[in-house]
């Protein structure tokens, strides 16, 4: 046994080795690891969260939303932790409309955590977060407020993370999606959280909202339109598209199939039909631009049959008419009475390159350049590929080659504008959280097709197409006049065409001066009447009636002009002179004079006052000769004359 | 003893202004609650006026209820207001 001092120095030594090291241990979470141990600390009471921004909404072209973001929850319930669960199952019941026996069975069982997935409103859980045992958990969520309008078009998110997976909502993404924020959450021992507003690192920034080119009531004119449509023809589905020619914008995309799913593809960008004979008239431009043709060249009807020679060695092809045609027929007969032999012989004089280069010019095989993402380029083939007689006649009858509807309107709206061809448009502004305009859309020119005289006399043809004897009648208003063409091709599906099944198109362009609405509407498969004389034309007269009246869709109506000769109509159209109104203009003034050359209107058959009237509306001078009912005019009726023109009237 | 009295006052004073953040953290959340309700219930309220204002539902009620239809082009008429003066809409 030591003696009592050496256990004392012993005891001592061992006290200061405890020191020392407790000391050291001290020195080296204080100073060699301080920083670790700081942000172990930091960690066990704070939290750092990420703030989700919330993403930015659509809207229409008037402001309507169409898409929005909204903080939806799910709802967690601790039985144990209520202290009064009666009125806490109550309260569930009431406000988030869950059914009672099925919660029952729930609290029944004595569950410990009861979750109620919703997901609900703010306005469902707003009495419940008070509730001690209700926990809330919050996200966003994409809402429609629209609910199926323009849905093809908009597109959705990804089901699983606020990311867009089809339409606009994809093609828009990094428009919309906001920057997220951070926060720093402290927590007490038990991990509760407290909020803090003064940690909050960085504030989410929401993504920026974006105005669509669409317009809401236009839009809703054509879902329904297209509904009924396909609803009386008992179709397999269709296309109609609304653009305003003078910018471009795309006004109404309305789409249906009736195979597919609940919300249907937005085949007006995504899938090319043949136009049939709506592209009648670029094989025209053709021939214009080229020179190929004069005002007096003839071809024969050949009474509705051809056997065209498609090779030297004998070889023909069948070509034939709905409706035989007896006589010559000029280049714009052709198009009113959308004669497919006159067509083929006409495009005869076109080279292969001259006729691919102006279907290419329209903006046919390439895709518009819009902003929907899985744009369809249609199809067309180079001239290289072709089987020269044949494709050639085809082309020019609006067979073997392919356009998706919203081509067809931009190439329609080129014809509208002077022979300038604009890119299409879905998006009019985008506008950053606080409102301030980042992007504003202007027209933006892709090229120039034809000159603005030859688009003046594609408007010709069009206008002799719903005039009387064109096909394209059914589409006439009676107070205002329009523009179009009919188009009915034998649909070409898998590499062939099936006999017996119908495209049933119609272009129009309104009104008929200075347009200022190009409308496609296309039908698949009708049955009856396949015609798109029959069809589609009057759908888009019917639209275009809803259009006119309401006070909502955006046409400038004070550049409509009531029309200067109304067709004559058919008895069940016809309106009983009592009841026909009169559109005034007040007060009275000529129309806006012009410095581009007019087409003469046609007065034949009118008397003389009603003629002069109509020729001075239109800023022509008029040159009496005789008197009664007008018998001709020069220069004659679709000629083209500068206002001002003296217009010689000849009366008997 | 004063410098007993200084560090209680401290403390209070750091006490007091945490609790008034915590009172106001969750102020400012009730806030932002109350705001999400109200933003949820005006977008269900326009909702349900866009879908009863939709032709989809007026149109039908009205032709089946009131006997109107849509008006062809020759039922309405469009007066030419005249320009206020030059250049000016």
């Amino acid at each position: 046994m030591a003696k009592p001092t050496a256990r004392i120095v012993a005891i001592q030594f061992g006290f200061g080795v405890g020191v020392l090291a407790i000391l050291l241990r001290a020195a080296q979470v204080q100073i060699v690891q301080g920083d670790r141990w700081g942000r172990e600390a930091v960690r066990q009471r704070t939290e750092r969260a990420v703030l989700e921004a919330r993403r930015g909404a659509l809207y229409d072209r008037n402001g309507i939303p169409l898409a929005i973001t909204q903080e939806y929850y799910h709802v967690g319930v601790a039985p144990i932790e209520l202290s009064d669960i009666r009125r806490t199952f109550v309260l569930l019941v009431r406000s988030l409309g869950v059914p009672a026996p099925a919660l029952d069975r729930e609290f029944q069982d004595r569950k410990r955590w009861i979750y109620l997935h919703g997901p609900f409103t703010a306005m469902q859980v707003q009495a419940l977060r008070s509730v001690k045992g209700v926990y809330l958990t919050g996200e966003y969520q994409r809402f429609y407020p629209a609910r199926d309008l323009a849905r093809p078009v908009i597109g959705s998110l990804a089901p699983d993370r606020a990311v867009g997976s089809e339409g606009l909502e994809r093609s828009l993404d990094s428009v919309l999606t906001g920057r997220p924020g951070e926060a720093v959450l402290l927590k007490d021992r038990a991990g509760r959280r407290y909020d803090s507003p003064a940690r909050v690192v960085r504030d989410p920034i929401p993504g920026n909202d974006v105005l669509l080119t669409l317009d809401a009531e236009l839009q809703e004119i054509a879902e329904r339109g297209l509904d009924e449509a396909l609803s009386a023809m008992r179709a397999a589905g269709g296309d109609i598209v609304f653009l305003d020619p003078t910018t471009g914008e795309l006004l109404a995309l309305a789409s249906r199939q009736r195979q597919g799913g609940r919300v249907p593809r937005a085949s007006t960008f995504t899938d090319p039909f043949e136009p049939g004979s709506t592209a009648k008239l670029f094989t025209a431009a053709a021939l214009l631009a080229h020179d190929k043709v004069k005002d007096s060249d003839a071809v024969t009807g050949e009474n509705g049959v051809w056997q065209m020679p498609v090779n030297s060695a004998g070889r023909t092809r069948k070509i034939s008419d709905a409706h035989a045609t007896h006589g010559p027929l000029t280049l714009a007969r052709a198009i009113q009475v959308s004669s497919n032999i006159a067509m083929a012989k006409f495009s005869s004089s076109l080279r292969p390159e001259e006729q691919y280069e102006m279907l290419r010019d329209f903006g046919f095989g390439t895709p518009t350049g819009g902003e929907f993402p899985s744009e369809s380029r249609g199809r067309l083939a180079r001239p290289d590929r072709w089987q020269p007689m044949y494709t050639r006649a085809s082309l020019a009858m609006g067979y073997e080659f392919g356009v998706t509807p919203v081509q067809l309107a931009a190439a329609y709206g080129a014809i509208a504008n002077d022979g300038i061809l604009l890119s299409p448009a879905l998006v009019r502004e985008v506008r950053d959280p606080h409102g301030k305009v980042l992007y504003r859309h202007r027209p933006e020119p892709v090229r120039r097709v034809v000159s603005s005289e030859i688009a003046a006399r594609l408007r010709e043809f069009l206008r002799g197409a719903v005039g009387e004897g064109g096909t394209g009648e059914q589409a006439q208003l009676v107070n205002y006049s329009l523009l179009g063409k009919t188009g009915t091709a034998v649909r070409f599906e898998d590499g062939h065409y099936v006999q017996g099944e119908y495209t049933a198109s119609f272009a129009a362009l309104f009104p008929a001066d200075h347009p200022q609405l190009v409308v496609i509407v296309k039908i698949d498969n009708p049955k009856g009447s396949y015609y798109g004389g029959l069809t589609a034309a009057p759908v888009t007269r019917m639209m275009l009636q809803q259009a006119l009246a309401s006070h909502r869709v955006a046409i400038d109506r004070a550049r409509l002009v009531a029309r200067d000769t109304a067709p004559p109509l058919s008895p069940e159209r016809s309106v009983a002179p009592r009841e026909r109104p009169v559109v005034l203009a007040w007060p009275f003034t000529a129309l806006q004079p012009s410095e581009y050359p007019l087409p003469v209107p046609p007065v034949t058959g009118r008397s003389v006052r009603e003629a002069a009237r109509t020729l001075h509306r239109r800023g022509f001078r008029v040159v009496l000769r005789g008197f009664g009912e007008v018998v001709r005019t020069s220069p004659s009726a679709g000629e083209l004359a500068r206002p001002g023109t003296a217009v010689t009237v000849w009366a008997e | 003893m004063a410098w007993l009295l200084l560090f209680l006052c401290v403390l209070l004073a750091v006490t007091a202004r945490q609790a008034e953040g915590f009172r106001v953290a969750r102020r400012v959340r009730d806030l932002r609650d109350e705001r999400a309700a109200l933003e949820a219930r005006r977008a269900e309220l326009e909702r349900r006026i866009r879908a009863g204002a939709s032709r989809q539902v007026l149109v039908p009620k009205v032709e089946r209820t009131l006997g109107l239809h849509e008006p062809a082009d020759t039922e309405f008429v469009l007066f030419t207001v005249p320009h206020s003066g030059q250049g000016t809409p």
